[in-house]
């Protein structure tokens, strides 16, 4: 395709209109219902902030992979994906409000609270309960040398700082994006196209090292004594399919309700069904890899995190995050691997429609997998990863507070698109990706 | 009906008509008229794969995918199934092979099997796509009524035909070459069988059946030297690995003579000598009684070092120096006498902060594996031992604590001496660890007794013992 | 209508409102076929391709002549010695692996992300590819020490041996990773090749050539089906290959990652072994198109372009190295493992701190030079730019190997590793294999996919 065909936007509604008004209130209430359940139910601030930040993470890592959407296909000149763009663009903006979201974890963190992420407080290497650690720290004289060596990174004040550093530089990014190609809609200039082209370039390398960093410091670092070098990639590639499920799923949403119903056709819900398969593929390498590199080496400095998550416990009953373990494997992988591999498939609405919100689901138990046996592991002290973890699954407090999170990611799309166009209206390449068409 | 009889009867059998097109978008443009005008008999040939063509052909999507599918599922079966049999499974006789222990990992461990599964799984569907996919276009076909056509070598450069073929039920000569004009064909062609070319030469099938013959020969004699016995030595590939110019312990010296009268080049026909006796290797020379062996000087006798090294199985420990004092023969071979050990370091040995970090560093190396860090008996290997003894797995004896009281209570050159020769069950570490290495232990092992890290039930040590 | 166009010569702007042309100089569909059959039906190959080939030869010799020494001493007239049992033959092996990678990447994934420019250098660049991983599997061919039952690498059914090869065992999973690896790229290129062996059968003037490149072209005549066909083939091959070239890094990479050595076991080795290998083939790729566009005239189908795209890949790709050197330096820090640190420490400024700072320019700063479009379009510049990538990426299998062996976790076997002249002569001889058969490649088979490179030609009559 070297000429570019004429670019011309045929649906009749290509924005919100005054719908956010109504949108944004109805999606605040279902917010606040969820979370106020959710906080009402588990009666124990500690397990809420856990349910909380589990649904923190998901989410988050979803925006930025919509923010990688964007810088990578202008880094790669992508022509398919321009009727799609704006929704990964908006999705990107969401990182800067996200900040206000991690608020309720953060503030008490600053203030010196343990409850999430232990590290904080003096004596988390010691094992054992309040008292003991207690004893320990008394008897000796100096910190364990290990919380000393950890505490140059991980103390509050330079975590406080890299968070906002975090948000500030995505959100600058995001409106970047979001800014210019707003203001190609009003002007048309092809150079503004070439300006973001330029620019993504150095955006990849700082979006690369806030991610590496901002995934080990949401999640990783919840473990303070666990590392792997992969952790940066298995939280891309979890995002990275996460925003694509989103971006299918509110392109469907968008065109159900009339919206933009010309400009993204089946070839483009292919493209992204392709990509969806990719990404599952890739997660599921990159979750194998680490898995089977710490399982086969099985040095105790790495292999407890897994060991809790897949080991029985000691009476050889299997746990239940050797069940959400198992559900990881097939559902987060071998399904989707088998469900999306057919192109008739990839390119029905109606499938992807339940496929995108079942990848999301499913990128939710991900980490929550990941998350929540911290929590377990906190509250009940267990002996070592061969005595096997409680389990603190509790539907009435995690799923009220997803879909709580949920709700407040549709606010916030509301907020940012609000009349906007979901579409660019004078992208030079959209002809292109109009006109696009799958062999 | 019948001039087409008449077209039979000759050698030349009419196929069809082709067509010749200059750029594909007239190729395409044909392909739909005649599709329109209820042509089914059609194909096109173009240099490259045209964008389109598929839809006005009627082409319907191939099944060549779901073939690969079948074919990579049954890959993944076959391939854990080939592991789970190779490793795992001892129940069948047809080349069971020895199920083997490595990195403590089950003998069918599905993490360790994935990549070899994955690779297979990959194999056979890379070969059934390429293997199905010429087999459902009927390639290789060698003779090709086409390749005949000289016009039609220009289809792999820059040409583009239309096959309409005389199978068609509307084909007929003439209106079909008329429609083809119209349609913008450049140039068109008929397509005749040649019928006289159907066979292939008979000398090639002759030299066909005789390679196949001679590449026959290797295999059948393989498989004819398989099941021989032969009484030939076997073949040396890399002779250098098979023999080394060297001689081994144990084996007998060169042979200078005959079969008959052989010489040796030694007395007593060994490859290997021992030493003679007096020798002192360099550097060996160890008079200092107090500093090598932990025994005051003068007591030190040929009896009580020899049943020292008797106890622990050391040959090695034959007396280097002539004794000179004469201890009754008796007393040697009944319980052996406690020499008389050093109490205090040997004056070559300067107690100070380096020596114990010395101590301490080999100490960890090489000690506390059984006795602990802390001395008090507790380190890993004599945990986990204690543990399978416990439960009837192994038979261990206890590693001492060092600050039990009778240990504490050892003159120092008891210490060195065990370390030395070993004692009970413990080994002999003189050969790996040197002298002054051997005395920075002691020195740590006597600070440890000082520090009052003890198990619960022992008095405070005695301090006299602790030097410094 | 038939008005002349001024040839464009330059393909490297930018213009959001154009794609660029990937080729040039007014070429139609038999100018294509001309261009790329010339090089085969010239009488007498270039100069220039003699002299490569006697010195790729007399290489070649060399190596064999090493092998043969190798296969009557033993192995141990390598340097392997303890405590480095893995030398050079695994740094070669990997570098080698490593380098064919590119020809499937390029062929595999840049067709499934339809990244068009990928059809004037992908059949290169296959070839290339199963040049490099015949090269690379010499190395543990002949490690293995006996080497005539070589086959007890494969599951063979023996009473004799009374035994089966430990499919638990990350080696073994190395010789079914490249064996797939290698088949699967031979059926790849040569199934895209076929068309293009076409063409040479259809203009082939003696007997033997018609013979021969008939016999290899299996009778394709281009038929509408059989393109059908072909490309649904074609589109699963990628798909298949596409996963198969990220395992077969992976797994190399397997073989140090999941043993306990520090410095070897680091989660990130997978991708970061498959970024690395990306960056070296694309290198080599360059290194070897730059000369032959050049001997060959074929400036209008690879185009500065091209070379273009593939050295901003080579940045990229760069930059995730480097990234994950980065990723491993903090991590062995925070771990706080005493050994882990050491050996990243050590790594940086032990006595192996030369062969790292030779990796860290070569691979990380230089390619930084692609920042600026001089070095991204001069192709001198680029030549020396991706040597250099491959000096670094040898040099990085080489830190990775020999410096966390010689400074394991037992110090009284701490070691300082060198490579004798077998070594050495065995290292060069490789690249003698490697260019005789690219030689040999670009005189008697197509260069350039020639049916792929007309299919994203604008088609006459649609250009107004």
């Amino acid at each position: 395709m070297h000429e570019a065909p004429p670019a011309k936007i045929t649906s009749p509604v290509v924005s919100l209109k005054d719908n956010y008004v109504r949108l944004i209130p109805v999606s605040l209430i279902v917010a606040a219902a969820g979370i106020g359940t959710a906080l009402l139910l588990s009666m124990d601030m500690q397990r809420f902030s856990f349910a909380y930040l589990t649904c923190f993470c998901t989410l988050m890592s979803l925006c930025l992979g919509g923010l990688f959407f964007v810088i990578v296909m202008h880094l790669t000149r992508a022509g398919w994906s321009v009727t799609v763009r704006r929704i990964a663009e908006i999705i990107a903006m969401c990182t800067l409000p996200m900040f206000v979201l991690y608020l309720p974890i953060l503030i008490p963190l600053m203030m010196g609270s343990d409850e999430v992420y232990i590290w904080n407080v003096e004596g988390w290497s010691i094992h054992g309960d309040a008292e003991h650690k207690a004893k320990v720290l008394a008897e000796a004289d100096y910190p364990p040398p290990i919380e000393e060596l950890k505490a140059m990174y991980l103390n509050r004040w330079f975590f406080g700082g890299r968070m906002v550093a975090y948000f500030l530089i995505w959100g600058a990014m995001a409106w970047f994006f979001l800014g210019n190609s707003l203001k190609q809609d009003r002007t048309g200039d092809k150079q503004i196209t070439a300006k973001m082209q330029k620019h993504s370039t150095w955006m990849m390398i700082v979006f690369a090292a806030t991610l590496v960093f901002s995934s080990f410091d949401f999640e990783m670092s919840l473990a303070p004594f666990w590392f792997s070098t992969m952790w940066p990639v298995y939280f891309f590639a979890g995002s990275m399919l996460s925003a694509l499920a989103t971006i299918t799923l509110i392109a469907i949403c968008l065109q159900r309700t009339g919206r933009v119903t010309d400009e993204i056709t089946v070839e483009h819900y292919h493209d992204l069904g392709k990509l969806m398969f990719s990404f599952v593929v890739f997660w599921g390498y990159i979750a194998f890899s680490q898995f089977l590199l710490i399982w086969y080496a099985n040095i105790p400095e790495e292999t407890f995190w897994f060991a809790w998550r897949i080991n029985p416990n000691s009476e050889g009953v299997m746990t239940g995050w050797q069940w959400f373990s198992l559900v990881l494997l097939f559902g987060h992988l071998l399904i989707p691997l088998l469900a999306l591999m057919a192109r008739t498939v990839r390119r029905s609405k109606n499938f992807l429609l339940y496929a995108a919100i079942y990848l999301l689901i499913m990128h939710w138990i991900d980490h929550y997998w990941i998350v929540m046996p911290q929590y377990s592991e906190m509250v009940s002290h267990p002996v070592g990863p061969a005595a096997g973890l409680a389990f603190h699954f509790n539907p009435l407090v995690d799923i009220p507070c997803a879909i709580g999170m949920a709700g407040v990611f549709v606010a916030l799309f509301c907020l940012i698109a609000r009349d906007r166009p979901l579409v660019p209206l004078k992208d030079p390449r959209l002809g292109e990706a109009l006109a696009h068409h799958n062999p | 009906m019948t001039d087409k009889q008449n077209q039979e009867m000759e050698d030349q059998k009419l196929l069809g008509l082709l067509a010749q097109f200059e750029d594909p978008n007239t190729l395409i443009k044909a392909c739909n008229e005649a599709r329109e005008s209820g042509y089914k008999k059609i194909d096109a040939f173009s240099p490259f794969p045209v964008h389109g063509i598929d839809p006005a052909l009627g082409i319907p999507r191939t099944i060549l995918p779901f073939f690969v599918l079948i074919i990579g599922l049954t890959g993944c079966a076959v391939g854990l199934g080939m592991q789970y049999y190779a490793n795992a499974a001892d129940w069948s006789s047809l080349f069971p092979g020895y199920n083997f222990m490595i990195s403590g990992k089950p003998f069918f461990s599905l993490p360790a099997n994935i990549p070899v599964t994955f690779e297979v799984v990959i194999l056979s569907s890379a070969i059934a796509t390429f293997l199905g996919m010429w087999a459902l276009n009927r390639l290789p076909r060698l003779a090709n009524p086409l390749h005949r056509i000289s016009r039609f070598k220009r289809v792999t450069n820059d040409k583009f035909f239309l096959l309409i073929e005389t199978k068609d039920p509307k084909f007929s000569r003439e209106q079909t070459e008329s429609e083809l004009n119209q349609w913008g064909a450049s140039a068109i062609e008929e397509v005749n069988e040649d019928l006289t070319d159907q066979q292939l030469p008979s000398w090639l099938q002759l030299v066909g059946l005789m390679t196949a013959l001679i590449l026959l020969i290797p295999p059948v004699l393989i498989f004819r030297a398989e099941g021989m016995t032969n009484r030939k030595p076997r073949l040396h590939v890399v002779p250098d690995m098979d023999w080394q110019d060297k001689y081994k312990t144990q084996t007998m010296a060169p042979n200078l003579g005959d079969e008959k009268h052989p010489v040796y080049l030694f007395v007593d026909g060994r490859a290997m000598q021992e030493p003679i006796p007096g020798t002192i290797a360099r550097g060996d020379l160890d008079t200092d009684s107090e500093y090598y062996r932990g025994i005051k000087s003068g007591t030190d006798s040929f009896a009580t070092l020899h049943s020292a090294g008797a106890r622990t199985g050391l040959q090695d420990a034959a007396p280097q120096e002539p004794s000179d004092q004469d201890t009754p023969a008796a007393e040697s071979s009944a319980e052996p006498a406690e020499p008389d050990w050093v109490t205090q370091f040997p004056p070559n040995v300067t107690v100070d902060q380096a020596l114990l970090e010395r101590g301490q560093q080999r100490f960890n190396i090489y000690c506390s594996v059984c006795h602990g860090y802390a001395g008090n008996g507790d380190g890993l290997v004599n945990v986990r031992a204690m543990a399978l003894a416990a439960s009837g797995q192994a038979t261990w004896t206890a590693a001492k604590s060092l600050n039990e009281p009778e240990v504490i209570k050892n003159p120092v050159g008891r210490i060195f001496d065990t370390i030395s020769n070993g004692r009970g069950t413990m080994g002999p570490y003189k050969s790996q660890i040197p002298v002054e290495d051997r005395w920075a232990i002691v020195a740590y092992v006597r600070a440890l007794q000082g520090t009052g890290l003890k198990p619960e039930g022992v008095t405070k040590a005695d301090e006299d013992t602790v030097e410094e | 209508m038939a008005t002349t166009v001024e040839p464009i010569l330059d393909n490297t702007f930018d213009d959001p409102d154009h794609r660029s042309p990937l080729v040039l100089g007014n070429m139609d569909y038999a100018d294509v076929t001309d261009k790329v059959c010339s090089i085969w039906e010239a009488d007498k190959a270039p100069k220039v391709w003699w002299l490569v080939l006697i010195m790729a030869i007399s290489m070649l010799m060399m190596f064999g002549a090493c092998i043969s020494h190798l296969l009557m001493k033993g192995v141990g007239v390598w340097g392997n010695n303890n405590p480095a049992y893995w030398g050079w033959p695994i740094v070669n092996f990997v570098f080698w692996v490593g380098i064919g990678h590119a020809g499937t990447l390029i062929s595999a994934i840049l067709f499934l992300f339809r990244q068009n420019w990928r059809t004037s250098i992908n059949r290169a660049a296959e070839a290339m590819t199963i040049f490099a991983v015949i090269c690379a599997g010499t190395y543990p061919g002949v490690h293995i020490g006996r080497v005539w039952v070589f086959y007890w690498l494969f599951p063979v059914p023996s009473e004799h041996l009374a035994m089966w090869p430990n499919f638990r065992s990350p080696l073994l999973w190395d010789v079914f990773a490249v064996s797939t690896y290698f088949t699967v790229s031979l059926l790849f290129w040569y199934m895209g090749m076929v068309p293009d062996i076409a063409t040479y059968r259809d203009r082939a003037k003696t007997k033997i050539r018609k013979l021969a490149y008939g016999l290899l072209s299996l009778g394709w005549t281009g038929s509408a089906r059989g393109w059908h066909r072909y490309e649904a083939a074609y589109v699963i091959l990628a798909a298949l290959a596409t996963p198969l070239v990220l395992s077969v890094h992976t797994i190399v990479s397997f073989d140090f990652a999941v043993s306990q050595v520090p410095g070897w076991h680091t989660t990130i080795f997978p991708p970061y072994f498959v970024a690395g290998a990306i960056f070296s083939g694309f290198a080599m790729v360059v290194t070897l198109l730059v000369p032959a566009r050049k001997i060959y005239g074929l400036q209008n189908l690879i185009t500065i372009r091209h070379l273009e795209n593939m050295n901003k890949i080579i940045m990229a790709t760069g930059l995730m190295v480097g990234t994950a050197y980065g990723i491993e330096f903090f991590i062995s820090w925070y771990s706080g493992v005493p050994p882990e640190r050491f050996a990243f420490y050590n790594r940086a400024f032990g006595n192996y701190w030369w062969a790292y700072w030779i990796m860290v320019t070569c691979n990380v700063f230089i390619p930084q030079l692609f920042w600026f479009k001089f070095f991204r379009t001069n192709t001198i510049a680029m030549v020396v730019i991706c040597i250099c990538v491959n000096i670094g990426m040898w040099f990085e299998r080489f830190v990775i190997t020999v410096t966390s062996l010689c400074r394991d976790y037992l110090p009284s076997s701490w070691h300082y590793f060198h490579p004798t002249e077998i070594d050495i002569m065995m290292f060069i001889g490789s690249f003698g294999l490697f260019t005789t058969l690219f030689l040999l490649f670009c005189r008697y088979l197509p260069i350039i996919a020639i049916s792929e490179v007309k299919s994203i030609m604008p088609i006459k009559g649609d250009e107004h």
